[in-house]
């Protein structure tokens, strides 16, 4: 074989982009020039143009790896595995400090307080989730506590999603808490009993102290036997009483102690379907595992509850 | 709520580029059931990431450049496990050419390119399937193979040269230039 031209081996990539018609007008010049009189890359030149049209053949031809009907449909059934296992999420600087928000394709699946931007949040520990952030599909569940901690609503109407719940016990414990309106406090005592257990007082507590959707499950509702806030998420009972404050509940802060009043709320026993004075009968001798408690008549009123006929709360208001 | 989730938009990714990216990694591994596996990852992958892709970005470069990044992956791992990869031939459907000889040695030449392009270097065989078989532009390339594009285009050019001569093996039909 005799040795390559130098012009050969120079003029071979402009012969490749010609032929894949890709050639600039000064390549194809010269590519036009040296064939004319280079009978070797004039055979080069046809022989990358048959590859070219080889090419295209391969281009229209089937895949290689036949049909991929059955590797879609895999596909498909990992993908929907995938989405129930997804959680998104978003962390907002909030009034109450940074707040993370997650959701799965069910509901909101976690509200979580983090002590500051970057904490780690529970969902890096959570086994079967996948949590990836998304502030687009978070952002209106901002919008909404933003809302609510202005007071221009007084509920979060998010679908929930309680897989974050240890258990059977912490999921009726919350659905119960659930149901506990704006403006009204009751206690971990008085909760244990609604759900039949009155022993599990302390079982409720902690089974609160994990609520994975604070605020929209009221957890912050639910206070010691004696009045006092106890706790909230850990050690946030100044939220806690932020967020009962903004309900119009009364709470007196003294001495690092944050306790509800209880002469200035209105009360009814569970299950009753009035709501009293707190002096009305034996109320005020009554232990608060019995009692619902109420910021304000209209709180009272709006959970489908009557005035008292005996204390006649409608007549004889509490002070503002 | 599940709507709101925008997996709407992810069905209609799926559904248009599932069999071209299916199709792209096969050429590349040679194997249909890597080809199965690799798609699969690229698209739980996209699945995890396509909410952080800007609005407008174009989807099926950004889906070429996971699937070439897994694939370059695998050949990593591959390469790790035994030196020197053997290439396994697809089982697949192939186009039988019956007719006159020009035809069938053209079809012969169609089926040895494939053959060629599994000897090539990993970055010139994915720039050629990128560029030749899924038309994909130079600036595309360059982005999944982390290079420019005019290094995408030597790759695809190193590559059509070493077809070439491959294929000069054989008698192969000239087309010539039209005059």
């Amino acid at each position: 074989m005799s040795p390559i031209h130098p012009a050969c081996r120079k003029i071979e990539t402009d012969l490749v982009a010609v032929a894949a018609g890709e050639a600039a007008a000064a390549e194809a010049h010269r590519v036009q020039a040296h064939v004319a009189v280079c009978a070797s890359c004039r055979g080069d030149l046809s022989r990358y143009r048959a590859v070219e049209v080889m090419l295209g053949d391969l281009r229209e031809s089937p895949s290689p790896a036949g049909d991929v009907t059955l590797a879609r449909a895999e596909l498909e059934s990992r993908l929907a595995d995938l989405r129930r296992r997804l959680l998104v999420f978003g962390v907002f600087a909030s009034p109450l400090g940074p707040i993370l928000l997650a959701r799965s394709e069910e509901g909101v699946s976690l509200v979580q307080y983090l002590d500051r931007a970057g904490a780690a949040s529970r969902l890096a520990a959570l086994p079967g989730i996948e949590a990836v952030e998304d502030l687009r599909e978070t952002e209106p569940l901002y919008r909404d506590l933003l809302d609510y901690l202005r007071g221009r609503r007084t509920r979060l109407d998010w679908p929930l999603d309680l897989r974050l719940a240890r258990s059977d016990f912490q999921r009726r414990v919350l659905e119960v808490t659930a149901g506990l309106p704006y403006g009204a406090v009751a206690s971990y005592a008085g909760l244990a009993r609604q759900i039949g257990a009155p022993s599990a007082t302390r079982a409720v507590a902690q089974a609160l102290r994990w609520n994975p959707v604070p605020i929209a499950i009221p957890c912050h509702r639910v206070i010691g036997s004696s009045g006092d806030l106890t706790g909230y998420a850990g050690n946030k009972v100044a939220l806690k009483h932020r967020l009962l404050a903004l309900e119009g509940v009364h709470v007196l802060a003294t001495r690092g102690t944050h306790r509800v009043d209880r002469r200035t709320m209105y009360a009814r026993q569970w299950g009753d379907a009035e709501y009293c004075l707190p002096s009305c009968g034996s109320l005020s001798r009554r232990s608060l595992a019995e009692l619902e408690l109420f910021a304000s008549r209209e709180r009272a009123e709006s959970t489908g509850l009557a005035p008292c006929t005996s204390c006649r709360p409608d007549l004889h208001p509490l002070p503002a | 709520m599940s709507k709101a989730m925008g997996d709407d938009a992810f069905e209609t990714i799926v559904a248009d580029h599932h069999a071209e990216i299916h199709r792209y990694i096969a050429r590349v591994t040679a194997r249909a059931s890597e080809a199965d596996d690799l798609s699969q990852e690229t698209f739980l992958r996209a699945y995890r990431a396509y909410r952080a892709l800007a609005p407008g970005a174009n989807v099926r470069a950004w889906l070429f450049a996971i699937a070439t990044n897994l694939c370059k992956n695998h050949f990593r791992a591959e390469g790790r496990r035994r030196r020197a990869h053997a290439t396994v031939k697809l089982a697949g459907p192939r186009i039988e050419h019956d007719g006159p000889d020009g035809e069938a040695v053209f079809a012969e030449a169609s089926a040895r390119i494939d053959g060629i392009v599994t000897t090539l270097p990993l970055r010139q065989r994915l720039a050629f399937t990128m560029r030749k078989i899924h038309d994909l532009d130079y600036g595309a390339i360059g982005q999944s193979l982390g290079c420019s594009p005019d290094s995408a285009r030597a790759h695809v050019f190193q590559a059509l040269k070493k077809i070439r001569r491959g294929l000069d093996a054989l008698a192969i039909p000239h087309t010539e230039p039209e005059r």
